[in-house]
């Protein structure tokens, strides 16, 4: 009896260990479980608050449809009319065309807007760098850089228009605007995608994946080389053409090319505070690039690029044509909260006329940074290194140095970026920098 | 010595109801299609590029409509780890997405399976996730990889 007992005893206590073991081995089913319930709670009382929203906002609809139906002398007059049909069967209810709740559609036209608002503090000796409404000389001011509204509309299956206007911060608070693209796309199937009209250049990654919205980029600002040529970027930014792109069969490889034949006008200001601004007389430009996204790891995004134009050195005087070839490489990485963006541009500009002079400009930058919760710390450095006998981009000279700094994303909507810079320059001071953004988007 | 021969099938009754467990821990999430689709598999490279707005039409040239339940559900729990992000970082992709032209507007978001199984049945090119047990007439499930829900190796639980 005794040993029956013990044997009972043995075996309730082993189911009891079991069941344990079990009931923790299922409600555990990672490491990160309890991480995982948090995220769980957090997105169920998203729902919820999302849920009496929608509710709310059906209240005040059926408000304003009594509201109307009161006021309607129709309505109280046409008993007459022929009984209103029966309401549809359920499976027959048409769905929402667009999210419930979504603001963003009007009549078709999807809109989305961005902007921002800098204070920057530089330690210049000389007035310069007067781009986005930063005051050259100032010790540091307040400006609002880029506000942007960017449409979309789909008007057939595979066809679609897209525009971005931006209105930019100019000297003494004045703005500009400029239709920064505006495209009508014509996507025949996913290796043969048309857009015409005014679009930006795919040189590089960065314009690609950042366009001109700053809450879209980690950084308060843009990578000297790859600022727009309004703000004194050394790349032709902006062109109207065509522009072809698509995937290439590859299987995992994931292999895709682009291909634009356009017309820029690029003119920059220089950016040494000289108040000149240089008008390069584009003609029409080709640029040719591939880049892979392979499979195996989903985030990865490898390519390169040839850019051809003729233009004018604005001080030689327009009759002085350089045939400028632009070669862009880049190896960018972003997954798992991780960014890290790596490009690299060779630009030549060598004289077609009455001349064998060659500029060589080489510009890099390498960009990291690691999603923390709501806080994103980066680390940038780059490098742009035009000769000192180059009459094109005698601005900008050598600036070379890293930037540092974090970002903050208070909501979905809006982020908060603070960025320290320092910038060696051939031949002068060093500048340091201190950039305060904050970006959102609507 | 006595204990063994009835320890054992107690054992093997608690390893079944441990593998039940494990079974039922995990919801394996199907991909569906508009029933008119003639696709029937679909490779998981493929699936995360039409996920991610990277890929925009079917092979024959029908345009992809992604169509999504919201934050908190199981079904975005397990997209978001699909495609290995969190909720804001993925709001953010999507933003971008649009910002640079490669999609005309976010993912349509759908409160509940019975909107997702109209939607399905409006636009002939949508795809979606919905928790296997809750497919329904109008959706047409299609395999990843070869597998469909629930087998070993199936990626989206």
């Amino acid at each position: 009896m005794a040993r029956s007992r013990t044997n009972a005893r043995i075996h309730c206590a082993l189911l009891v260990l079991l069941l344990a073991l079990a009931s923790c081995w299922a409600q555990n089913d990672s490491p990160n479980s309890s991480e995982h319930d948090q995220e769980t709670i957090a997105h169920l009382v998203e729902q919820i608050k999302q849920l009496q929203q929608q509710d709310h906002d059906l209240l005040e609809r059926i408000k304003i449809l009594e509201a109307k139906q009161q006021t309607s002398p129709v309505a109280e007059t046409d008993t007459a009319s022929p009984p209103m049909p029966s309401p549809e069967p359920a499976e027959q209810t048409p769905p929402p065309q667009s999210a419930p709740g979504d603001w963003r559609e009007v009549r078709g036209i999807q809109w989305h807007g961005f902007g921002e608002t800098d204070y920057k503090v530089l330690n210049q000796r000389q007035p310069e760098l007067g781009t986005y409404g930063f005051v050259p000389g100032s010790a540091g001011n307040f400006y609002t850089g880029d506000f942007g509204l960017f449409l979309t509309s789909r008007l057939t299956d595979k066809t679609s228009m897209l525009s971005e206007i931006i209105f930019e911060d100019r000297d003494a608070q004045s703005y500009k605007v400029d239709l920064r693209r505006m495209l009508l796309k014509y996507d025949r199937n996913e290796h043969l995608k048309f857009s015409f009209g005014r679009y930006q250049t795919n040189i590089g990654y960065y314009n690609w994946a950042f366009r001109s919205a700053a809450w879209l980029q980690t950084t308060a600002d843009r990578p000297l080389v790859m600022e727009y040529a309004s703000n004194g970027g050394l790349l032709p930014t902006q062109a109207i053409g065509l522009s072809v792109t698509g995937a290439i069969p590859s299987g995992k490889l994931g292999l895709n090319y682009v291909a634009e034949y356009g017309s820029s006008d690029t003119i920059r200001p220089d950016i040494n505070g000289t108040g000149l601004v240089n008008d390069e007389n584009n003609g029409n430009h080709v640029n040719v690039g591939f880049y892979v996204r392979p499979e195996v790891v989903p985030g990865l995004q490898i390519g390169a690029s040839y850019y051809h134009d003729k233009i004018s050195n604005f001080i030689q005087g327009p009759s002085l044509r350089y045939g400028q070839s632009i070669v862009n490489s880049y190896f960018v990485y972003v997954g798992h909260g991780v960014e890290f963006l790596n490009e690299g541009f060779l630009i030549r500009d060598a004289a077609l006329h009455f001349s064998d002079v060659v500029f060589n400009t080489s510009a890099f930058y390498s960009q990291i940074s690691k999603k923390l919760g709501p806080i994103r710390p980066f680390f940038r450095y780059q490098y742009v290194n035009a000769s000192s006998n180059n009459s094109i981009y005698d601005d900008v000279g050598l600036r070379a140095g890293p930037s540092l700094g974090a970002r903050y994303d208070l909501n979905d909507y809006i982020a908060f970026k603070a960025q320290l810079d320092n910038t060696v320059r051939r031949g002068e001071p060093d500048l340091d920098g201190l950039q305060l953004q904050l970006a959102f988007t609507f | 010595m006595g204990v063994k021969p009835r320890a054992t099938p107690l054992l093997l009754g608690l390893a079944f109801l441990l593998l039940t467990l494990r079974a039922t821990a995990q919801v394996a999430i199907a991909v569906v299609v508009n029933p008119g689709n003639p696709i029937t598999n679909i490779s998981r490279g493929d699936l995360r590029k039409i996920l991610a707005g990277e890929k925009h039409s079917w092979p024959r040239g029908q345009p992809i409509k992604l169509i999504e339940r919201g934050p908190g559900c199981i079904e975005r729990l397990v997209l978001l780890r699909f495609l290995a992000m969190s909720e804001s970082e993925y709001k953010q992709y999507w933003t971008a997405q649009v910002f640079r032209g490669d999609a005309d507007a976010e993912p349509l978001t759908v409160p509940s399976v019975g909107m997702q199984k109209e939607a399905m049945a409006l636009f002939s090119g949508a795809i979606s996730l919905v928790d296997a047990k809750d497919v329904k007439p109008g959706m047409k499930v299609i395999q990843v990889d070869g597998l469909l829900p629930g087998a070993p190796g199936y990626p989206l639980h």
